[in-house]
Parts: C-alpha cells; structure tokens; sequence
C-alpha cells in the first residue's frame, strides 16, 4: 500500500513538471559573499549577507580566511551570480584582483565582482580598472549594494525543473476557541493531534491534526490584534487559508512574483516543523490566502 | 512624561544605544543616599570602585595616553615609535599584522597581501630586536595587541630585554592575550579553545612569579562593540570572559590573589556620552563585587577593574573625515569622566585607511587638550551623584547581570560561544542599527545627514607594496645563518611540553632565543592541539 502510493506521487510530480510556456521564470539572484585573506572583521560582511538575505536574494556566506581558490571553487559550486569581496584588513589590492583572475582562468565570465571595506579612493579607482565591478565603502547601505547588483547582474533562470504542487498540505482555520475547536476535530471527527506551537511573533497558537496525508492547522489567537484575531474581527471563524506542498518554495516565490501576484513573503521562513514558507495574498488569489510549504 | 501640546518633545522615545530609555528629567530619587553611598559609590580608591581605582585619579597622574600604533616593518614602526615618545607619548602600544596575529611567517602562502598591513610584521626574534631598538624597556611600558601566539611575543619581549640588560622582573607592559573574544568578533584565533585557555593560564603562572609588572591579559570588549553589540552586551560579555579565565586559572591551581590583580581590561568608547560614562562606572562596580563576594579575592587590587580604553572605530565616517576628530574628542571625554587607565585616540582617517603621521598628531593632541586645557582631570569622578549618570549606572549593572546570569546558566562564557550565543546577540544587533541608520531613526552626520556633493580627497597613508618581498627575503636570512640543530631541539621541547602539562613559557623563550620562528613555534602547537574552526550558520 505504501510502495503503491509513493509510487503513484513518484509518477504524478515526474508527470506534472510545468512547462514554463510563456513565462520563463527568473531564479533568485545568488550571491557568495566572501572574506579573504586574514581579516577578522566580519561585521560588515554579516550585515550584507543578512540584508541581500532580507532583499529576497540566496545568499552565501564564506566565513574568515578564506583563500582566493576557495572563494572561486565555492561561487562555482553554488552557481552564484555575484561575488561580493569583503576586506578591512588593507590587502584587497593584492586579493580582490586575484579572485577577477582565478575566475578568467577558470574560463567563467558572467560573475559580477564587487567588494567593500575600508578601501581609498585611489585603490577604488584601480580595482575598477581591474576588474571589480564596483566597490562599497563605509556608509554604503543595503539597499544601495542591493539596487547595484540587481541591476548589473545578468537573469538566470531554474536548472532543475519546476514541479507543480504534490498535494494539499494543510488547511488552515481561524478558530474563537482551540477547546470547542478540538472538541469537533478531536472527539467528534477522531483526528489526532500530531503537532501544538505557539508562534510568539504572529500572536498564534496553532495544532496541528492529521487528515490521511492532509493536515489540519488550528489557528486561535493569543491576543487582541495579530493577524488571526484580525482575520476573526472582520470574517468569523472558518477556513483561513490553503498550504500546497511544493518541492522548491523559492521557485514558487520567484514564479508567483514574476507573474504579478503580490507576495506576503519575499522570502522563504520558517514555518516549524521542518517547514520552509511562503504567503501569496489572498487579493491576488481568489481571496483565499495561498501558502507554499516545503518540506526541509 | 506625556507629549502634551504645550511641552512638545522632538521624538516621542528617547533611548540610549543599549535601548534604555531616557526620562526628560532625573531627580534626586535616582541619586544615593547618604546611607547608600558607601555601598554604592564608595570614595575614589575604595570598594566597590564605582568612582574610580585610586584615591587620587587624575590629580596623581594623568591617564596614560597610549596610541595603538605599527605598519609596515619593524625597522618603519621603531620610527613611528620614537616619533610618538618625542611627541610626549607615555606608552606604546603595537599593533602586529595579521600574518604575526595568526601565527604565520611573512612567507607563508596566506600571508599573501596581509603582511605589514593592519600592523607591523614580527616573523623572528630579528625583528623583534629592530622594533625596540633604541627603546629602553625598562622605561617604557609596552601594550602588545596579541592573543592567540601572545605567550611567543611575549617570549620575544623577554628575550629582546635580556639582550638590552633589563631582567623580566622589571619589564611592564600588557598582552591582549584575550582569545575568548577571537572567536566572538575579531576573529584572529588559531587553536581550539580549551588549548587556548591554557596557554594563557600558563602566561598568568608564569608571570606571576617571574614578570610581575605585566598585565597578562586584557580582557576586551572593543571588539565586540566594534562587531556592533551594544554598551551593555559589552560589559556584559567582557566580564563573563573575565570569570571564565578566573575560572580556568583556579581549575589550573592558581591562587586568586596571584594572578586577579594583572588582570586588566579594555572597552570602547562610542558616542553616547552618557551611557559611556555610566558604563564604565557600572563595570568597575559590578567586577567589584565579583571579585570580592563570588571569588573571596582578599587582595583589594583584586577587586579593581583597571581599564584602557580606544575610542570607536566604527564610528567614525569615510565621508567628511575632518568630523571625526570631534567625535574622538566626544568619546575621550567620556573615557575620562569615566575613568580610564589609559587611552588611544583614534585618528580622523581610519574609515579610510591607517592614519597618516599628521593624523596620529592630532589624535594625541586631543587627549593632550583635554589633559592640559579643559580642567576635566582636577577633580575625581566630576559627574558622580548626577540623578542622571547614577541612575543610567545602576540601569546598565541591572542590564548586564540579567545577561551574565544568562551565560552562567548555559555554562559560562567557553559555552556560550561554543553554542555561538554571544556571536548571534551581537550580529543581531549590528543589523538593527544599520537598519535604524537605514531608515534614517539614526542619524549620522554627512552620511544619512548634512552630506555634501563632492568631498576633497584626503591624503592618506600607504604601504609600500615591496614590503612583503623585503620581509621574506629577511626571515629567510634569519633561516638560513642561525644554528638549526638548536632550534630542532627547542621545537622539539616545546613540542614535548604541549603533549605533557609542563608550564609552555620557559620553552617558548628558549625557542625564541634560539630564533625559531613564530611560524615554526605556532605550527608546533598547531600540530599539538589542532586548529579550530567556527561553525557557521
């Protein structure tokens, strides 16, 4: 029975991959931000990599010490789009031209080279002349890098194949109380309770019961405002939204972004247990809040 | 408190960096008492420290004015050196390049762009020779920011002072020697911790009995401010550093009174004038009563936590670098109010490169104006009793034994940063204020703020890039005259001492002696004890 039906999904996800048609879909643009040489200094390259991060891009981070192979070897390995070269330690002038180098070599040509740290004006100059595409000093912001390597680097799109939705994952529903609540899916139905969380951030407490493969997600509110009390406040209790499970949630944020559905999540979070996740507003789906879930 | 009509305020919060929030007015509710001054304040020189270590302060002797200086090699450092002694400074203070602060020869393949940039390469005993040449070491005291090969660079200035005829017994000086931050913020560690520690539990036996005039540790929290904690996680984070290397010299049999009054410390001095000054009189206080009621340390000088202070690097700005100079004079201000020992001034130029000699002038004129000119140094602890820096004082000791009880639970600071704790608190920090300066709630002025079109280019400092050829030609005619059988057989000991729980020092010196290089020393123990490498997330 088991074998049978993971081989039914085996055979539905192979038959289903999306053929992209008209839309050709833009993969998040990836970025290797790197430390070489020495310097200890990684403030700023932890910033960077958080805020890129926060700006919907996959972002690499090295750690210290990093050699000027190991840094081409890792943007080769992860397919990334841009490197960003972090020193305050004064020897980008003999380590960031190197990277431009290993990479010429190496016969690879569409990688965008910036750097930042604390770099003079002069030495800004020549990294330009030798390669490096652009180079942030102190007092740059996130937005600014962000901007820059949005516009410079060229689209890529998804080596592996897209893959439709396997299945409902779960269905979430607003609920005044968990106890009445339970006493419905728990006594009545006989579902079992697999999973309880309380998600300090979103004001929600959440079980989880099991419905064969399909889960419903029980959702009360731990508060006056928050989005479920909200959600309360204006509709009443009932189904508040859908969760498909999807093998890639970045391929589903960049797909639905780039068709012009408006994004809750630019970026994948986490969701608990094991889950990576996403929210499409419910104004550009139907009014059903969309969720896709994926299964670390 | 309310913003009424009338009594319109600029912001509806005010708050310090660490977030505390700050009234429009204190009032002498917040001040001690005369029943609660001694157990609060206590006078300057007296327990629990809040006013200060000395009875007398400034009025005795001015702070030591220490500028953190080296580049280049020794022979270009010995200069600067000299230059800053003539200048009418009172300590040195040596800044080693990467390769030196990571335990690599200048011709180790990653010492590549590295050498002679953040400071002077020191690759051999040679070197060490040239940098003090002519420098008397029996009349300065000499600061060396090195922590993980800091029992090698110390092994180095023993023996250059046996060469000029000063015993160690009358050298005087400090080594950072504080690896726990390495793995937190500044990131030059080579071995694993618990390796680490005992290296430095060996330097604090081993002084304590042969060089009692130096400071074997300085316990820092500048670098984790610069990574971007806030006043209160550097406090905080500094001194649950501190017990733990208490801990470890106790585990190593040592004696609290021998070692606890070297130990010594080191904080930033960012811009929020307030909130610094009462920082520094809360860590003096809260090491007070650590020292005393949780360690039972006897010797009063156990108790006092002695401090150097460097103004925030990270604080200055690439764009209008003439501003920073006031913003140094800010920060020193407060390190003074505050109570430092002693003080490096940062130079105008240093979000842009290292300071050119003019730079440095200007950075020690500073303290020297605030010494000579302003008065501030005639009274001790000017600004105790204030409603408003007492009341920030006890807000910050609050604050930071919330999060040192925090990491005891966890096992204590070796813990904490195995687990990464201190490294997540404080990258999460540093992202909120560049989002706060991002969304302009934090101004900084000529950078989100009064900026101007085009800046005039300053003249900077550079390094000369032969340098690094220079320096590999010179340690490999160090290899090549000097009697390698007896350096096989200091390695050898050495080697031996790190397998066994022999002392490392004494081995260290005679390997040092014998013109072992810091490469070859540090690659021994490498092999002994393994390197360590940080997890990421």
């Amino acid at each position: 029975m088991y074998y049978a039906m993971s081989l039914a999904s085996t055979h539905l996800s192979t038959s289903k991959r999306i053929r992209m048609g008209e839309i050709v879909v833009e993969r998040p643009i990836r970025i290797l931000v790197a430390k070489p040489g020495l310097d200890g200094h990684d403030r700023g390259a932890l910033i960077v990599a958080q805020g890129l991060r926060d700006a919907g891009m996959e972002v690499i981070y090295t750690g210290l010490r990093q050699t000027v192979e190991q840094i081409v070897q890792t943007a080769i390995q992860e397919d990334v789009d841009c490197i960003g070269l972090s020193s305050l330690s004064g020897a980008h002038m003999a380590l960031f031209p190197a990277v431009v180098n290993e990479l010429k070599q190496r016969g690879i040509h569409d990688v965008l080279v910036i750097g930042g740290g604390v770099i003079p004006p002069d030495d800004v100059r020549q990294l330009k002349a030798l390669g490096i595409a652009e180079v942030f000093t102190p007092g740059s912001t996130i937005s600014d890098m962000a901007n820059y390597i949005r516009a410079h680097v060229k689209p890529k799109t998804w080596d592996e194949p897209f893959e439709t939705p396997s299945q409902i994952d779960h269905i979430g529903i607003a609920v005044r109380n968990m106890k009445e609540a339970l006493s419905l899916y728990e006594n009545l139905l006989g579902f079992t309770v697999i999973h309880e969380e309380t998600i300090e951030d979103q004001n929600v407490h959440a079980i989880f019961v099991e419905v064969g493969d399909v889960h419903i997600e029980l959702l009360e509110s731990t508060s006056e405002d928050g989005p479920i009390a909200r959600y309360l406040a204006a509709k009443g209790p009932g189904i508040h939204h859908i969760a498909y499970r999807v093998q890639n949630v970045e391929h589903w944020i960049a797909r639905a972004r780039q068709a012009g559905y408006q994004l809750i999540d630019e970026a994948p979070r986490s969701g608990g247990q094991n889950k990576r996740i996403a929210f499409v507003h419910p104004k550009s789906t139907q009014g059903v809040l969309t969720e896709f879930c994926e299964l670390i | 408190m309310a913003n009424s009509k009338e009594h319109k305020e600029r912001k509806e919060e005010f708050t310090t960096s660490s977030g505390i929030p700050v009234k429009r007015v204190y009032d002498p509710s917040f001040a001690p008492t005369a029943d609660t001054y001694r157990e609060k304040l206590g006078d300057p020189g007296m327990y629990p420290f809040t006013r200060g270590v000395q009875p007398t302060m400034y009025r005795g002797r001015l702070w030591t004015m220490r500028q953190y200086a080296g580049f280049g090699d020794a022979k270009q450092t010995n200069a600067r050196f000299r230059y800053l002694l003539a200048q009418g400074q009172t300590g040195l203070s040596t800044a080693f390049d990467l390769p030196t602060q990571i335990g690599y020869d200048c011709d180790h393949p990653f010492a590549r762009g590295e050498v002679g940039k953040v400071g002077v390469s020191i690759s051999s005993l040679e070197d060490m020779e040239t940098l003090f040449d002519q420098i008397p070491l029996d009349q300065v005291s000499t600061s060396m920011t090195i922590n993980a090969p800091a029992a090698v660079l110390l092994a180095m200035y023993i023996v250059v002072g046996e060469k000029q005829g000063v015993p160690m017994e009358k050298l005087s000086g400090t080594i950072q020697n504080d690896i726990l931050k390495e793995y937190v913020a500044r990131g030059t560690y080579i071995y694993p911790p618990e390796a680490s520690m005992r290296l430095i539990t060996d330097i604090f036996a081993f002084c304590a009995k042969h060089v009692p005039n130096f400071n074997t540790i300085s316990i820092s929290g500048y670098h984790m401010r610069e990574a971007g904690s806030t006043a209160v996680q550097e406090i905080a984070f500094t001194l649950a550093n501190a017990r733990a290397y208490v801990d470890a010299a106790l585990s190593a049999g040592l004696k609290i009174d021998d070692f606890a009054p070297r130990l010594s410390f080191f904080f930033n001095a960012h811009n929020h004038f307030f909130e610094e000054i009462a920082k520094f009189r809360a860590a003096r206080r809260i090491w007070a009563k650590i020292m005393r009621e949780d360690y039972h340390a006897q010797n009063p000088k156990s108790w006092q936590l002695r401090f150097h202070t460097q103004t925030g690097g990270s604080t200055l700005t690439a764009q209008q670098p003439d501003n920073n100079i006031v913003r140094v004079t800010v920060q020193a201000l407060a390190a003074v109010l505050g109570g430092t020992q002693s003080l490096h001034t940062n130079s105008r130029d240093e979000a842009l490169a290292l300071p050119t000699e003019e730079s440095a002038r200007i950075a020690l004129r500073t303290q020297q104006i605030l010494a000579y000119e302003s008065g501030v140094a005639d009274t001790v602890d000017p600004l105790g009793g204030s409603y408003y820096v007492e009341a920030l004082t006890d807000e910050i000791e609050r604050q930071v034994l919330v999060y040192m009880d925090g990491i005891q639970k966890m096992g204590g600071a070796v813990a904490a940063v195995e687990k990464g704790y201190m490294q997540r608190e404080i990258q999460a920090a540093a992202y909120e204020t560049q989002l706060k300066i991002e969304r302009k709630e934090d101004l900084v002025v000529g950078v989100n703020a009064f900026t101007i079109e085009s800046e005039k280019e300053p003249t900077l400092h550079k390094i000369d890039p032969h340098l690094e050829v220079e320096a590999q030609e010179r340690i490999r005619a160090v290899r090549a005259k000097r009697d390698a059988k007896f350096v096989q057989q200091t390695l050898d000991e050495l080697r031996q001492a790190a397998n066994g729980t022999d002392n490392l020092m004494p081995h260290m010196i005679q390997a040092v002696r014998a013109y072992a290089t810091l490469g070859e020393i540090c690659d021994v123990l490498r092999d002994v004890f393994g390197e360590y490498t940080p997890e990421h997330f």
